[in-house]
């Protein structure tokens, strides 16, 4: 028998979760590991009462009755239904919560907030220096437990990066905090998963597991001003102060200080834009300026479709020198 | 008129008593840890040595509950025996033995919401 095209289609869209990346199978971060190891078990045990109960079924229905059955199906029904049920369910509730207690109690070397907004994120990385200020990406030492405080501005988000570790509801008026310990370094998916309006599924980031030394370099690196480079071009920073970027974006170093959208002062120091959405690249980055709620609809910047090919130039090649 | 006690003879309100208790003290056990991790958000153990005084209360009283479902049911374990007719004393047995299933299944569950409790040191 030919399976129907949509049935394989659907299991090719299933197995799209199995992308490294957001795979919390990946085994990238301590806290997934836990989660890991209480999935096996469960699938497991899982499989194993369902194949019973088939087998138990199957039997029943292919045999003859007899005047023992009585009992014996009293029996089946106190420790089959009763019994093994509350010690079973009483099982996963202290192991689910062991899981949770070896999750919450680690101590961290580093307190990261995450801010949700509609729809990207704001990261404030807490160093002995003061703030530091970043959006969209978030970069982890390998080896080290990071604290990140979530919350939100607006309405309520969730916090998922599925290969690191666990996921959490990020609520305006409280703060939670996670911990994540990377233990392989590399380029990790996250992603917004709690429904938050018309961009939820274009709201996402990238966590980025670096050596500690380099991770180190990295924070100073972020915590400077732009470059000197970019604050050079003079002609590409003059349109993005007079065509209203700064209006909702920072680039420290300059008068842009916009709080209401991402701060884009190392911009091409991250890996995609537009909260996770497109690689960083010079043809993208045009395509966002200019299409920009083509690529992520619902989104609060607005297109700048009619901006003349030279300022596009210019504005492109200045936010591509903010590394 | 005299109005039965609560849990008399052929009242109903027996089979109501251990699911009361049970939302009472899924209820007080939520309210303890909030309002203490609301106010000062770092060890649980005063919370937590409540909530077990409140579980162990809880139970007993499961358990009185259920020693007179069970003399009405006639035992724990009666298998065989069905309260099927339409008499007095069927009705009680019935409804005993509907009362002792609930006791044991309230029971249970007050313990599983004490659990965590008992296994966090800290809100």
């Amino acid at each position: 028998m030919r399976m129907p095209k949509h049935i394989w289609l659907a299991l090719v869209g299933g197995l799209a979760g199995c992308d490294g990346r957001h795979s919390w199978l990946a085994g990238a971060g301590a806290e997934a590991r836990l989660i890991e190891d209480l999935f096996w078990p469960f699938l497991i045990g899982a499989v194993a009462i369902w194949t019973a109960v088939m087998v138990f079924a199957v039997i029943a229905f292919r045999r003859r009755p007899k005047g023992s059955d009585e009992r014996i199906g009293r029996a089946i029904i106190l420790w089959g239904g009763g019994v093994l049920p509350a010690v079973v369910v009483a099982a996963l509730l202290i192991t689910g919560l062991l899981t949770l207690r070896a999750m919450a109690s680690r101590p961290s070397a580093l307190t990261v907030h995450v801010d949700a907004e509609q729809w990207w994120w704001r990261v404030i990385y807490e160093t002995p220096d003061g703030k530091v200020f970043s959006a969209n990406e978030i970069r982890l030492p390998l080896g080290k437990t990071t604290l990140l405080m979530l919350t939100s501005d607006d309405v309520i988000h969730s916090f998922w990066a599925p290969a690191l570790g666990g996921k959490l509801d990020m609520i305006p008026g409280r703060t939670n905090r996670m911990t994540l310990t990377p233990v392989r370094t590399g380029r990790w998916g996250g992603l917004c998963a709690e429904f938050c309006g018309a961009a939820h599924a274009q709201m996402r980031f990238e966590v980025v597991v670096m050596e500690p030394d380099a991770f180190r370099d990295w924070l100073v690196a972020e915590s400077e001003p732009a470059a000197p480079s970019a604050l050079r071009m003079e002609r590409g920073l003059s349109l993005f102060l007079d065509e209203g970027c700064a209006a909702c974006h920072t680039v420290r170093g300059t008068q842009a200080n916009g709080r209401v959208g991402p701060d884009l002062t190392h911009l091409a120091a991250r890996g995609r834009i537009g909260a996770g959405l497109l690689a960083l690249s010079d043809a993208n980055l045009r395509r966002w300026i200019t299409h920009t709620t083509d690529v992520k609809p619902g989104v609060r910047m607005p297109s700048y479709p009619a901006m003349p090919p030279d300022d596009l130039d210019q504005i492109t090649q200045f936010l591509m020198a903010l590394e | 008129m005299r109005y039965p006690r609560i849990i008399d003879d052929g009242s109903v309100w027996i089979v109501i008593v251990p699911p009361l208790i049970w939302a009472l003290h899924f209820l007080a056990a939520y309210w303890i840890a909030a309002v203490w991790c609301a106010r000062e958000a770092g060890s649980l153990t005063p919370a937590a040595w409540s909530i077990i005084v409140l579980t162990i209360l809880a139970l007993v009283a499961i358990s009185l509950i259920g020693r007179v479902a069970a003399v009405r049911y006639g035992g724990f374990t009666r298998p065989g025996r069905e309260s099927a007719g339409d008499t007095q004393a069927d009705r009680r047995q019935f409804l005993g033995h509907v009362a002792l299933l609930l006791c044991v299944l309230n029971a249970a569950a007050v313990m599983m919401t004490a659990i965590p409790s008992v296994m966090f040191g800290r809100c």
